[in-house]
Formats: C-alpha cells, structure tokens, sequence
C-alpha cells in the first residue's frame, strides 16, 4: 500500500476511529454543552422580541439551526456511500447506517418546529401547496426509505450498496429544499439578509444567537453519531482483541 | 435583574408574550431531541459492554472447564489451540 494512501485506510480501521474519538469526545461534549447554553439562554432570554412576531421569533432560534443542519444528512450519508462503493472501508457505512435515524429525527424536529412556528405566523400548521415544507417532508419520507432499505435487503453487503445509491440520489432534493424558497416562493420565506446594524429587524442580536445554535447544533450531531457508531464497532468487531480486552475491563 | 433581560418577572417570561403554548413546546421538543439522542446510545452501549462481557465470561468458563484434567478427559486436543 502507497505510503501517501496509509493515513486514508488507517482512517478506516474501526479500531483508529475509536481510539480517537474516546480522545475527542470530552472536548466534543464540553463544546456542545457550552454552545447549547449560550445559544438557549440568549434565544429565551436576551435576545428581543421581534418587531413583528413578538416573542414567538425564539422559536425560530432552534428551528433554523436544526433545519439548516438536517440538510447535511444527505451529503454526509452520500459521501460516505461514495467511499463505501469504491474502497469498501466498512467504517464508512457504519457511519452511514446511523446517520439515517439521526436524519430522520432532525427532519422530524424541523417540520415539528416550523408547523408550531407558522400556526400563530401564518395562521395554518401546514400547507400542502409550500415547496419548502412538502420537499422537507419528503426529505423524511427518503431517510424511512434509506432505513427501511437496510432492513429489507438481508444481505449486509449488498444493503450497504443500495443505501449509499439512495443517499446519492437524495442529494438532489436537498438541493431542491435549499432553492425552493426562491423557485417556488409560496409560504414558507426566503432566508433573510443578516444586517450589522443593532436593533434593526436582522441584526446581530438575532443572528449571532442563532449563529451559535448552529454550531451547538453540528456538535451535537458529531456527538450523537460518535456515539452510536462506536457502539456498531463494539458490536460488529466484537471478536477482535482489542475489544475482548475493552469489554473484560468495563465493568 | 440582569441587564439585557427581555422580561420583568418570572411570570412574563413563561407567558412569553401570549405565545407560552408555541415557545414553550418547541424547546421541550429540542430537549427531548437532545436528551434522547445522547442519552440512548449510552444506555445501549452499556447493554453492549454487558452482553459481550457475559458472553466473553461464559467462554472463558468453559475453556477452563475443559483445562481441567479432572472432568475433562479427552478435552486436551480440542482446546490445544488455545483461541486467542
């Protein structure tokens, strides 16, 4: 093996992977807990109430940055699935196989928050003619289909390849989501401007806060997928030396 | 107070301005979001360590069983290659 190609396969060794996140994760959760703090005591109580929808714009705090970190799913899963279809390193579509669920759940939260956002700003929870809600709702439909995929097919080599195949796919409507506000502007708003200027409808107050979210938010989703990867490694290398002698010291 | 707070008292904060209902399920939701994405891959991990190292127990007391020459005759051959 080429010496310039160790560090991408040593990237792809289970063991490597969790060698280094039981190294990162105290960091990981340090910053995530510091950045979720900040960004829900300033959303629920320094930041001001919007000029036009009063108190209800602390919503939007959490439902932009799990919507804007939902669309990552796609992508992540997709290029993952690329290195599953053509070096067929197993860590990648461990990483994969739990992205899903993880994605699900953001999607999930990003509909539920924006139904409850838009009941009292738009007067209705839902709209069916809204290209940003039903591509949203369809971008849950396709993450059910990548989990339900993997279920369906029993041979694990051959899942792995069919899920990756539709995570590629999927990347389309993410671009579809992304432009719909300006394709098809019906309800839902194009992103707004962000404005330097204090106290004006855009500013900092709003969007630094946010801004925060955002990041607590990416952390977050490196956390919980860590997490739940290292436990796939834990299962499907449950033979190896290194983990007989992880499982014997647990206690 | 702390400067900077948008609210007066503890009960304007929860009413949140009429919208108590709307802001208030949605970080409940953020938090049940949260909460439940950290909190079951640790318990699941700890299901894991546990299942694994019964089963990594179970093995080893077999293998000694079969070490020991006293219940075990006939045994010698087939644990010869000691699983590493």
């Amino acid at each position: 093996m080429a010496g310039r190609w160790q560090w991408f396969h040593r990237l792809g060794s289970p063991k490597w992977f969790y060698e280094k996140t039981t190294r990162w994760l105290p960091w990981l959760v340090g910053a995530m807990a510091l950045f979720l703090a900040v960004g829900i005591v300033w959303a629920l109580l320094f930041m001001p109430p919007d000029y036009q929808q009063g108190h209800t714009s602390r919503i939007l705090v959490v439902h932009v940055a799990v919507a804007g970190t939902s669309l990552a799913f796609f992508p992540l899963m997709a290029a993952a699935g690329t290195v599953t279809l053509v070096w067929r390193i197993k860590l990648a579509d461990m990483v994969a196989k739990n992205a899903a669920p993880l994605g699900a759940w953001f999607t999930f939260v990003t509909l539920a928050t924006g139904s409850i956002w838009g009941s009292v700003s738009w007067g209705t929870w839902w709209e069916w003619t809204d290209s940003r809600l039903v591509s949203m709702l369809f971008q849950f439909f396709l993450l059910l289909g990548v989990i339900s995929l993997r279920t369906a097919i029993e041979n694990a080599e051959t899942a792995a390849r069919a899920c990756a195949l539709l995570a590629i796919v999927g990347c389309i409507n993410v671009v579809v989501i992304k432009y719909s506000v300006d394709w098809w502007n019906t309800l839902h708003q194009p992103s707004s401007p962000i404005s330097m200027q204090v106290g004006s409808p855009n500013g900092p107050e709003f969007w630094v806060a946010t801004a925060v979210m955002i990041v607590a938010v990416y952390l977050f989703l490196a956390v919980s997928l860590i997490l739940t990867t290292r436990n796939e490694i834990l299962q499907r290398e449950n033979k190896a030396q290194w983990v007989r002698e992880l499982v014997a010291q647990a206690r | 107070m702390i400067d900077g707070i948008q609210f007066n008292s503890l009960s304007e904060f929860f009413a949140m301005g009429g919208y108590a209902f709307n802001v208030w399920s949605v970080y409940a939701l953020f938090a049940v979001f949260l909460i439940a994405n950290l909190a079951l891959p640790l318990r699941r991990r700890k299901s894991i360590l546990r299942e694994q190292k019964r089963r990594l127990m179970a093995l080893d007391a077999r293998e000694d069983k079969a070490r020991d020459p006293a219940d075990s005759a006939g045994w010698e051959v087939s644990m010869a290659g000691d699983e590493k």
